[in-house]
């Protein structure tokens, strides 16, 4: 029987963004299943279908731009598949794009290495754009910046600095809108709340870290001086 | 409807969403779920669980109701969950009413708020529940903008810890007397009359107990005098029956939750009721007669489910689904037309007498999961008294079937504290147990794990076993500690339940109205989810029975006598009480009764009284 593994890009928003990623698979399993297409299997007592995805998006974060490997025991028309599977996804998922990979592709995980980030943050108290563009620049400028993580294990410190490709901010009304971008590794990556409180902190930005908003407008596949979309054809 | 009261409460409570374990349990969007518009409907009821979204959502019956009441379209049925600890912190802090699923609304402002009542350890979670919505406790401490509260559920075949919170319960099968409640709201709310006037009439639907028309007097030693009935209500109310089981309503669109809840699978209700007749279970007296759903009904509904859900696995749930005519052909159906898209069968419990391993093989994937058997007593003496038709010979059969098939793992379930039970008795477990391991050992398995679990017995309403007293806790600590002792060996394990936990459900169990205000007194002192092993808060529960002047040893621990009247005499199942008494004369001498399925009729009164009969399919 052929087999058929897709590439698809789709948003997780709205109410879909509380869909811890542990329970994602399901939902894709889930939805396929009631689209009537059939996915293939894994080997084993308890087979489970071909489903996977890059990087976790926090729970409560909106996600634009995210995408899942689904291997299908079918070889069905790309836009019909698609379609079929949008009408049995719930409302905050929509699906952006799709491509059919080469059977020898490498998964999404073994490509992704960056993520970005919008953050909306309300000021604690007035911020000038100058004042703003300082912080940032100091903070950039720091070769480390270590940052105290808590667990159950106790605070564990680690240099986060590393981690950061970009970063940038402006000033919307009472808000501050951070760009960031960073890199992801199976060694781990920083949490856009981490980068925010350690800003706060070290160069004394006043913003208010409990009402912060975040948005991963996308993942990459980083190289040299840029950034493609894993569904770009040379790369995936 | 004051949309923006449910738009502000959103938003309020999404700012700290993702702060609380499982978000999903609070937002109410999934598959399948039903918003409705509110201006559009009569009557809008709010369907409560008194436990975490993930126990509820595996409710069978809830998944029933709330869809069945959606499926009129002059009916709205939202639901509601008990909130974790975390939530309900963040909830007290910041002032937000608990709120239903569908439209984050506040529960105030539904005209009715159900209650199922599936667990005496939910209880505090109802009353909580109440508090947390700024709904009064007390029913008469509520007014005209407050909701109807009711409930129904197997607790409800003894509610009367309940009364004086609940304003009406719905005894029995509420499929046919729920919609016919809820067209007396719309009327109500068309027409109001006084809440007396609009009591009387709702208590004339079947199985409807509105507590307030009944009263109780007290003997000196707190036993009950009488209980009377005012006139105009039924002296006896008889629970509701559904016609024909076959035809009843069942949802095949049910809510697929996006968290993984307990039974995360389709299910199926193959039959209703269970006659086997053993003398603890509740449930097998109160859901008689058995009634079974026909292989067409169930196939038809199969082919629904695996269309509007995409789950990957069906239970064929029931008591007793090993039991069902035609569950071969079920099963075998299931599989041939759904198999190829990954659907599996799953049977909740498997009975040792009717056990069938190349059924077992069938239904289970995984077989290191392990198959579970309930022999329940340890002897042959204790299993005839509770009239649980196993004897050793089947469960060896069926172990050394599983052993055999490549099974290593094997959990057995048995009660302590049964009634007659003797030191023989809990022997008996200890050597089941190790005769199943050696027979696993003989068989050359490797690894073998024969887990044993105990639970405390703890008599229920409306059983053989109603008049029996629990026993002291103190004695079945003994007993669980010998056991530990004696079942040291590396492929066994023994788990067991607390006796403290068993103790205070032996006590509403059996308890009447004078348990209300501990209830109230419990939750005030911070008493809730009593179910979950690390909330139970045991001391302050002891410190209420002492700050109330209440001995919990009358209701748990104290042998009743035929002639006293019991708290839920007023409550009937249809099994006569003179059935109850032969059940249980028969248990002190150890003589089976065999079940009306297969053998003549026992007289337990069901059918007879209330027009009904067994109907099988196969």
């Amino acid at each position: 029987m052929s087999t058929m593994r897709l590439r698809i890009a789709y948003t997780k928003i709205e109410d879909a963004r509380y869909i811890a990623h542990l329970d994602l698979t399901r939902v894709f399993e889930r939805a396929i299943r009631r689209a009537g297409i059939h996915m293939s299997y894994s080997e084993g007592f308890n087979p489970r279908p071909k489903i996977s995805f890059g990087f976790a998006l926090a729970v409560g974060t909106e996600g634009e731009r995210e995408y899942v490997d689904v291997e299908l025991r079918e070889d069905v028309d790309l836009g019909e598949v698609l379609a079929r599977i949008q009408e049995q996804l719930p409302p905050g998922i929509r699906l952006l794009q799709g491509r059919a990979l080469d059977q020898g592709a490498k998964s999404l995980m073994a490509v992704l290495n960056a993520a970005s980030y919008r953050i909306r943050v309300p000021m604690a108290l007035p911020i000038h754009a100058e004042r703003l563009q300082e912080a940032i620049n100091g903070w950039l400028g720091r070769e480390h910046v270590t940052y105290s993580r808590y667990s159950k294990k106790g605070p564990t410190d680690k240099d986060i600095r590393p981690w950061i490709k970009q970063l940038e901010a402006k000033i919307q009304g009472d808000e501050v809108i951070f760009d960031l971008e960073v890199e992801m590794g199976n060694s781990g990556s920083v949490r856009p709340e981490e980068v925010l409180a350690s800003l706060r902190e070290l160069e004394n930005l006043p913003i208010e870290l409990d009402e912060l908003q975040v948005i991963r407008t996308g993942v990459h596949v980083s190289y040299e001086g840029g950034k493609k979309s894993p569904l770009d054809e040379r790369e995936a | 409807m004051s949309n923006n009261t449910a738009a502000e409460l959103r938003r309020q409570v999404e700012r700290f969403l993702p702060k609380v374990l499982k978000p999903s349990r609070y937002i109410g969007s999934e598959w399948n779920v039903i918003k409705k518009d509110w201006d559009k409907t009569d009557v809008q009821m709010a369907f409560a669980f008194p436990d975490v979204y993930e126990v509820g959502m595996s409710h069978l019956g809830t998944r029933i109701l709330y869809h069945l009441v959606n499926s009129y379209p002059e009916f709205l049925c939202e639901r509601v969950f008990a909130p974790w600890i975390d939530m309900e912190k963040e909830m007290r802090e910041k002032e937000i009413p608990l709120y239903a699923l569908e439209s984050f609304q506040p529960l105030k402002k539904f005209d009715v708020v159900g209650f199922t009542l599936q667990y005496e350890m939910s209880f505090t979670n109802i009353l909580n529940m109440l508090d947390l919505a700024g709904i009064p406790m007390r029913a008469n401490e509520r007014g005209l903008d407050d909701p109807w509260i009711i409930a129904g559920g197997p607790c409800a075949y003894n509610p009367e810890p309940l009364v004086g919170f609940i304003d009406f319960f719905l005894i029995g099968e509420s499929e046919e007397q729920l919609p016919e409640v809820l067209r007396l709201m719309a009327e109500q709310k068309k027409n109001p009359v006084s809440r007396p006037e609009f009591l009387r009439k709702v208590a004339q639907v079947q199985g409807v107990y509105v507590p307030e028309f009944y009263h109780v007097t007290y003997k000196a030693d707190g036993r009950i005098e009488k209980i009377e009935a005012e006139e105009g209500v039924p002296a006896l109310v008889e629970k509701a029956i559904v016609s024909d089981l076959d035809q009843a309503f069942f949802p095949t669109n049910p809510v697929v939750p996006y968290l993984e809840i307990v039974h995360d699978r389709m299910m199926l209700e193959v039959m209703r009721g269970c006659s086997r007749g053993c003398r603890f279970c509740q449930a097998g007296m109160i859901y008689r007669p058995v009634r079974e759903r026909s292989p067409e009904t169930l196939l038809r509904q199969t082919e629904e489910l695996v269309r509007a859900t995409g789950y990957d696995q069906i239970a064929l749930t029931s008591l007793s689904s090993g039991d069902y005519t035609c569950i071969q052909p079920v099963i075998h159906n299931i599989l041939e037309k759904h198999g190829a898209e990954g659907v599996g069968v799953s049977l909740p419990s498997l009975r040792v007498d009717s056990f069938d391993v190349d059924l077992a093989e069938t239904v289970q994937k995984a077989r290191k999961s392990g198959l579970t058997f309930a022999p329940e007593a340890g002897s042959q003496r204790l299993r005839d008294v509770i009239n649980k038709g196993v004897e050793e010979k089947n469960l060896l059969e069926a172990a050394e079937a599983a052993f055999k098939k490549g099974w290593s793992t094997i959990k057995l379930y048995f009660m302590v504290g049964l009634p007659t039970e003797t030191q023989e008795d809990i022997d008996g477990i200890v050597d089941l147990a190790k005769k199943v391991a050696n027979l696993g050992t003989k068989l050359g398995r490797r690894n073998i794990t024969v887990t044993i679990s105990t639970s405390v017995f703890v008599p229920k309403s409306h059983t053989p076993f109603q008049w029996e007293p629990q026993e002291a806790g103190s004695s079945v600590e003994l007993k669980q500690r010998y056991l530990r002792e004696k079942l040291r060996d590396r492929r066994l394990k023994y788990n067991y339940h607390d006796v403290t936990t068993s103790y205070l459900e032996a006590v509403f169990a059996k308890g009447d109205r004078k348990l209300a205000p501990l209830l109230e007194w419990a939750v005030k002192h911070g008493c809730r989810f009593d179910g979950w092993s690390e909330q139970f808060r045991y001391e302050v529960w002891m410190e209420g029975f002492k700050e109330l002047g209440i001995d919990p040893r009358f209701y748990a621990n104290r042998a009743i006598d035929y002639d006293d009247i019991l708290p839920w005499e007023h409550i009937g199942s249809g099994v006569t009480k003179q059935f109850l008494i032969e059940e249980h004369h028969r248990a002190l001498q150890e003589a089976k009764t065999i079940d009306c399925r297969y053998e003549d009729c026992t007289g337990c009164g069901v059918c007879p009284s209330r027009g009904v009969q067994i109907e099988l399919k196969g």
